[in-house]
């Protein structure tokens, strides 16, 4: 079947009826519980899970993956109103769309984030149809040494997001490194830090970090303020239309963060995150006015929420072409298949080809949906800045208690939320960057297990990591982005 | 903590003589309220699932409603933990896999909980055997070329498991041992980062569930060179199986169960009750047919042949321990 053909087809299954309301139901529920903080796709999907028992397995598929990419839709809308991130990639959001809502520029940033999204999905979804024969031998090409340098790589480039002192970025990273360690070592089994506690035994809860350190700590920094102050302006409607300028800026960060999504997507585990936070380091780096990035530059919600929409269509790549689930929710999601009898693996494609084409068809049309449910709403979303903050705050501790407890039933992770949103509260007083210590804590494990992994493989041999041809291109990479600040230094020192 | 214990256990004594003094009375209209069931696992992940397959059934039979209780973690010690918490009530239950009642006190400090004590048996729901996995490449067809393979060059054959201490892995040591030879471990988090392991041929081989091997198998990207059980597995009946082959004794077997299970102190009537419609549960033929197709055999039987699964499997994974232990 060539790609014409199958788009053809897919389009007479995407727009029967029962599998486009589906796929909408799934794109509206996705917001909804994007914007949630905390509450992510993955609550959402399990309590969709019995329902797909009795609709078609088309229907099933499209409307799980629209709760999916929808809720990065929605993720953006807290942290950029709220500084409420649930997840990695919505903390990068934060980064400038918090300081936008914070000038007035709510509108814009949620504007921006909408636009970025919905630009990097269909960006996406071009690379899944053209590249997904070639992302999916990629995915297969890489071993544990490729991870453990891509990761290295990844740490290396966005160590330097946070604005401020460079000692005072590297220890959030370390700090977030050193969390990360909390919990059941894969390789030996040993348990560390765990203090006797067996609610530590999986690690830190990432949704209750993520929240304590910037919602709960945004909270407790206002309590103050609050009583001051009272609540902010109301927002105008003009200040929802992003200026020429503003637009304008938007067209070369989307492209570079869709491609980085699209390739670091495909790779089953970490893609979302990782592309995210190398967006926003890259846009960062090419900027000609890198410093007004923190304070609400526009491109550092453009980049990052391209890449992590693209992300999230070519993470589907390694799930449908090789039956490999890349995150817990890809692999609920071929749990819905095994149920109407559908063999997720390499033959998924081949025998039903309906599935595949019908999916990307579906994302196509569910993201379009997306844009026009959302762009009507940001001016619903904004008008909850007018909310006073005795109101808006409770509510806010609220949610993050509910989305902190949907991920696993844990009291002990309230408990925990509680004290990270004091952690937090005393390092943006001390102005350090909460994103890295995220990074750190996110990447730290993934690069520790898939070293010794690696090493483990090679019988010990570091050379593994320079002998095979991807790993050597990351380590090289990695080694000029090392170099690139002394080099400019030197160069800077002969023009003198 | 041992505090806690024994705070516990004088909470699960007296719950045990009230319901001892009431027992005729209770067991009458039992149930009156809703049953809860603790699951270690996820929503959507096969003990979650195996244990819906059950809880709706269960809760048309007692006509009260069946709330199955996620609470994943520590590989489904939580939720054993969560389930013991309010003492025996007659309305707290579990189901769980063979990991938080034979292998979790040897692995894990502060369990909180003795298996053998704390524990009260309902019965065994389904199995699940593991088979031997290598990639379509891997220069032997057979168990026997493996072991051959594994005694030429000991430590050479590498495999993937899902984690220290996992079921994959501890049922790769059981059969080096058993076979004598010695396997390369190498620790994964899941079956589908073994799977592109083997496929990117990172690592030879590895233990793993017949639905995570099947559709690699099918795509001639792996072969299965043979399977734990006693007999053939229906999902996989071409596997042959690995008792009494290559030098394997005739009993080898290694499974994974999940378990329907009760705090100790429940009253002894409402577990005779339950093992009672959980057989016939497992006895109709759409429940066997859903539990295969996620990779599961129904496995119907008495509380007491539950209770000697859990002592027979602690003491022969017990042994894999203590002998992996001595090794590093």
């Amino acid at each position: 079947m060539t790609t014409l053909d199958g788009l053809a087809h897919g389009l007479t299954v995407a727009l029967a009826p029962s599998v486009l309301v589906y796929s909408l139901l799934g794109a509206l529920l996705g917001t909804l519980v994007g914007v949630l903080p905390g509450i992510g796709a993955m609550a959402a999907i399990t309590l969709l899970l019995p329902i797909t028992y009795y609709i078609s397995p088309e229907a099933a598929l499209a409307m799980l993956a629209a709760v999916y990419y929808g809720a990065q839709y929605g993720g953006s809308v807290a942290s950029i109103l709220l500084r409420l991130p649930g997840t990695p990639q919505s903390a990068v959001t934060t980064l400038d769309g918090y300081p936008l809502a914070q000038q007035g520029r709510a509108g814009v940033a949620l504007f921006t984030a909408m636009i970025s999204s919905f630009a990097g999905s269909m960006l996406g979804i071009v690379i899944l149809i053209a590249l997904a024969g070639w992302l999916a031998q990629l995915a297969t090409r890489f071993g544990a040494a490729e991870y453990a340098v891509m990761m290295i790589m990844g740490l290396v480039a966005a160590s330097t997001i946070g604005s401020g002192k460079i000692a005072k970025s590297l220890s959030m990273v370390v700090a977030g490194v050193i969390l990360g360690c909390v919990g059941t070592d894969v390789n030996s089994g040993v348990q560390r830090f765990t203090f006797g506690q067996v609610e530590l035994l999986d690690g830190v809860n990432l949704v209750a970090l993520a929240m304590g350190l910037f919602g709960l700590a945004e909270v407790i920094g206002n309590i103050r303020k609050a009583e001051v102050q009272g609540p902010p302006a109301g927002v105008a409607l003009r200040q929802l239309i992003p200026t020429r300028d503003d637009v304008r800026r938007l067209f070369a960060p989307i492209s570079r963060g869709t491609l980085l999504g699209g390739f670091f997507g495909a790779l089953p585990g970490t893609g979302s995150t990782i592309s995210s936070f190398l967006s926003y380091a890259l846009e960062r780096r090419v900027s000609r006015t890198p410093e007004r990035f923190g304070n609400g530059a526009i491109e550092g919600i453009a980049g990052p929420e391209s890449a992590n929409n693209s992300a999230s269509i070519t993470a589907f790549v390694p799930t449908l072409t090789l039956g490999i689930p890349g995150d817990p929710i890809m692999a609920l999601m071929l749990g819905a298949l095994v149920i109407h009898g559908i063999q997720p693996g390499p033959m998924m494609l081949e025998a039903n080809p309906d599935m595949f084409w019908g999916l990307v068809v579906s994302f196509g049309i569910g993201n379009l949906f997306l844009l026009l449910l959302n762009l009507p709403l940001i001016g619903i979303w904004v008008s909850m800045l007018r909310i006073p903050f005795r109101w808006l705050y409770p509510a806010i501790i609220i949610f993050v208690c509910l989305g902190v407890y949907s991920v696993r039933g844990s009291t002990f992770d309230i408990i925990m939320v509680a004290g990270i949103g004091v952690i937090g509260y005393a390092l943006a007083v001390a102005s350090f960057s909460p994103a890295l210590l995220l990074l750190g804590f996110v990447l730290g494990p993934l690069i520790e297990t898939n070293l010794r992994r690696a090493l483990l493989i090679s019988r010990g041999d570091a050379m593994t990591f320079l002998e095979r041809p991807i790993a050597c291109g990351f380590v090289i990479v990695t080694v000029l982005l090392l170099l690139f600040p002394l080099i400019k230094k030197l160069r800077s020192l002969q023009t003198r | 903590m041992f505090d806690h214990i024994n705070r516990r256990g004088v909470a699960i004594a007296t719950v045990m003589a009230a319901s001892l003094l009431s027992t005729t009375a209770m067991a009458a209209d039992w149930p009156t309220a809703p049953l809860h069931v603790f699951v270690g696992f996820p929503a959507g992940s096969s003990p979650d699932t195996i244990a819906r397959l059950v809880a709706n059934p269960l809760s048309k039979a007692l006509g009260q409603p069946v709330i199955v209780e996620n609470k994943p973690g520590a590989g489904g010690v939580i939720a054993i933990q969560q389930m013991l918490a309010g003492g025996a009530d007659d309305y707290s239950f579990g189901i769980n896999i063979n990991g938080p009642l034979t292998t979790a006190p040897r692995l894990i400090s502060d369990l909180g909980y003795d298996p053998a004590t704390d524990i009260a048996p309902i019965g065994l729901i389904a199995t699940s055997p593991l088979v031997l996995a290598v990639g379509s490449d891997f220069p032997a067809d057979t168990l026997s070329e493996f072991v051959d393979l594994g005694k030429a060059d000991p430590g050479a054959i590498s495999y993937g498991s899902v984690g220290e201490g996992s079921g994959a892995h501890l049922t790769a040591e059981l059969f080096a041992d058993a076979a004598g030879i010695e396997l390369f471990h190498i620790p994964f988090q899941s079956y589908a980062e073994v799977t592109t392991s083997i496929l990117a041929k990172d690592i030879d081989s590895g233990f793993m569930a017949p639905s995570a091997a099947l559709p690699q198998v099918q795509a001639g990207a792996m072969k299965m060179l043979g399977i734990t059980s006693l007999q053939p597995f229906p999902q996989v009946p071409d596997v042959p199986v690995m008792a009494g082959q290559a030098g394997l004794p005739d009993d080898f077997r290694a499974e994974l169960w999940n378990a329907f299970i009760a705090p100790a102190g429940t009253d002894p009537e409402i577990i005779t009750r339950l093992n009672a419609e959980l057989n016939t549960i497992l006895a109709r033929p759409e429940t066997q047919e859903k539990l295969l197709s996620i990779g599961w055999e129904a496995h119907a039987g008495t509380p007491e042949e539950l209770a000697d699964r859990i002592v027979q499997d602690t003491a022969m994974w017990g042994a894999v321990i203590d002998k992996t232990a001595s090794n590093n």
